[in-house]
């Protein structure tokens, strides 16, 4: 499973991540001059926190929020571990909402639907990594913490 | 190894495909009385309003049996099961053998004893059955009695199909087990706005009319009406548990140790049949609610299966979403009374915030969230349902967990201080940063 790794070392807070993540992943004109005016507004999927470090879902390896939605729309991908959300079906029930630990679905009022970074799963590489300046964020294994607590 | 589960919802369904991650192979039996299979009951009333059909209301897809290898028995009702012999027995006479057994036998609308209950017209709503019914009774005006959250959603569903709708509610408020009073004023008025008459502190008492139901009789008023959604709460289904002998504990739902397991050696349960150690009340607790009932399909699941794992308890959780247009959500106890454990030396604190459109209120017990209330604004709660499961000591991060701009990087230090109780590997990931 590979996750995304923040160093809030190189974040400056920029919200360049934020930005891109709203116009080209979340806008229906994929491009920044279109997506500042459009109706519902484009919410981006990764929020630049405590000042300087972005945040996005986690991936959750036994997800709390897969395991509150009541009719299997949010799912995870059993290919690459991705956590999604399958927004046909999504009836803004905010179950999820209430167990994300790092409190990252936004429970749009406007679109209703759940609103999560899928790490971009069907463009091949999450954009927010990619525009980074600073490359804060990168793609990394994740490590087995489980497994280390029994061989150390 | 053979294993039989009872039930098709929510439980029963984890569980599988908990055994399914570990053992791919062994013969699964799985029995469900009801004729419709993987359906969400939390979305039947969006089915009642006309908002979702039927193939919308699956949780999993059609070919989840066929796919995970399991032999499901749909519309089959298992009558008995002998605990000695490890069998079952279905109604319809064809006897099972099991290695290990799970009871996810879920719970029952409670039908009150109400003079004229048996009428025409009158229906819970908890089944497919239920469902259908409500859905296909005729009329111009409905009487909802319950407001708890199905009894609120079933008032919206029929107002929606263009229905006049009366909620009555026997005590103070809508939503009693869910909000305070504060809370609860806020949704009764978006309610009442919807065009729904909501009659609090006031009891049906009797219902009237020839074969079919014509009027429902409370302590002060005769309200005339063409149909009843009775919404009066669940009771857990025990029949087979206690014909098998198995222990039922004092609130009425099945005895389970941290691993799930009743007190029959290879017989489990899991869901809202079964009690469970309540995180917030620090006591046993019967919180049947989905995201529940699935953890604990999970790890009854896992240890069926050969895996041991401990359940870390349950806590109850509502979110009233965007049937109501409203988002609204609380979790643990409301009110720091519903802990009756209360110990001498239990320091009790509530804290509240309150704007034009938002109200929150935290609850904590000797420094620990024991229950919270989020109106209006709700995106952060996820935080605050973290912080009480794992029952860490917040008592200095009071103001930040109230602020409108939360975030987990505020929390971040009081989630390192207690890195012990936050395993997961998603935490250790975000501690592992070095903020
Ligand atoms: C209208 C409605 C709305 C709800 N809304 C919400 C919500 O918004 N959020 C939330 O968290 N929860 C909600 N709930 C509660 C949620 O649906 C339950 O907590 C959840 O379904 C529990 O799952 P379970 O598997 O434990 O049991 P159940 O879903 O009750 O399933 C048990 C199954 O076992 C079957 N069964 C019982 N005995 C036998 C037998 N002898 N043989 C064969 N089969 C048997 C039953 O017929 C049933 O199908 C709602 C419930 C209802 C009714
Ligand atoms: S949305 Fe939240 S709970 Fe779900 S996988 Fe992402 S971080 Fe985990
Ligand atoms: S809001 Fe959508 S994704 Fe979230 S729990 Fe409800 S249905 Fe599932």
């Amino acid at each position: 499973m590979k996750v995304i790794k923040v160093d809030p070392e190189k974040c400056t807070g920029c919200h360049q991540c934020e930005l891109w993540c709203g116009s080209e992943i979340a806008s229906v004109g994929k491009e920044l001059p279109l997506a500042i005016n459009e109706q519902p507004q484009p919410v981006p999927r990764v929020y630049v926190e405590g000042k300087k470090f972005a945040i996005q879902c986690r991936h959750c390896d036994d997800a709390p929020c897969v395991k509150a939605c009541p009719n299997g729309t949010m799912r995870k991908d059993p290919e690459t571990g991705l956590i999604y959300v399958h927004e046909p079906t999504c009836i803004a029930c905010w179950m999820c909402v209430m167990v994300c630990p790092f409190a990252i679905i936004n429970p749009s009022p406007t679109i209703k639907v759940a609103i999560k970074c899928d790490r971009c799963r069907n463009m091949g590489y999450p954009i927010c990594a990619e525009i980074c300046p600073t490359q804060a964020m990168t793609i990394v294994d994740r490590k087995d913490y489980r497994k280390k607590k029994f061989t150390t | 190894m053979r294993y039989i589960i009872i039930g098709g919802s929510a439980a029963a369904i984890s569980a599988v495909e908990a055994i399914r991650s570990i053992d791919k192979r062994s013969p699964i039996d799985l029995f469900s009385d009801e004729k419709t299979p993987l359906f969400s009951r939390v979305l039947l009333p969006y089915y009642v309003a006309e908002e979702l059909t039927k193939p919308l209301l699956n949780f999993r897809a059609l070919d989840f049996f066929e796919e995970n290898n399991i032999t499901a028995h749909i519309g089959v009702r298992v009558k008995e099961i002998s605990a000695d012999a490890k069998t079952v027995q279905t109604e319809t006479g064809e006897t099972f053998e099991f290695d290990k057994l799970l009871l996810a036998t879920g719970g029952k609308a409670i039908v009150p004893n109400i003079p004229g209950i048996d009428k025409e017209g009158i229906s819970t709503l908890k089944t497919m059955a239920d469902a259908d019914r409500v859905y296909n009774l005729k009329g111009k005006k409905a009487v909802v009695i319950g407001a708890g959250s199905i009894g609120v959603e079933s008032c919206i569903s029929l107002m929606r199909r263009g229905l006049k709708v009366t909620l009555i509610e026997q005590l103070s408020q809508v939503l009693p087990t869910v909000f305070d009073d504060e809370a609860a004023s806020i949704i009764k008025a978006v309610v009442e706005e919807m065009g729904i008459e909501v009659l609090t502190g006031e009891r049906a008492t009797r219902f009237t009319g020839n074969g079919r139901v014509q009027g429902v009789v409370t302590s002060t008023r005769e309200i005339e009406c063409d149909m009843v959604v009775l919404a009066v709460g669940v009771r857990p289904d025990i029949t087979l548990a206690k014909g098998a002998g198995i222990e039922i504990g004092s609130l009425g739902g099945i005895k389970i140790d941290k691993q799930m397991l009743t007190s029959i050696p290879d017989i489990y349960a899991a869901g809202d049949v079964c009690e469970t150690f309540d995180v917030a009340r620090n006591t046993h607790f019967i919180n049947a609610i989905w995201p529940m009932a699935v953890e604990q399909g999970q790890v009854a699941g896992l240890n069926m299966a050969g895996q041991t794992t401990e359940y870390g308890g349950s806590v109850r959780m509502n979110s009233i979403g965007n049937f109501i247009g409203f988002p609204a959500m609380s979790m643990g106890v409301t009110h720091p009374q519903e802990c009756t454990y209360v110990e001498e030396d239990c320091h009790f604190q509530e804290i509240k915030t309150r704007s034009k459109n938002t109200y929150k209120k935290i609850i904590l017990k000797n420094g620990c969230i024991v229950g919270a209330i989020f109106v209006g604004q709700t995106q952060k709660s996820g935080i605050i349902t973290a912080l009480l499961r794992k029952q860490v000591d917040v008592t200095d991060f009071i103001p930040v967990l109230l602020s409108r701009n939360l975030n987990f990087m505020d929390i971040l230090p009081l989630v390192r201080r207690n890195a012990d109780r936050f395993t997961e590997p998603e935490f250790k990931e975000l501690m592992d940063t070095g903020l």
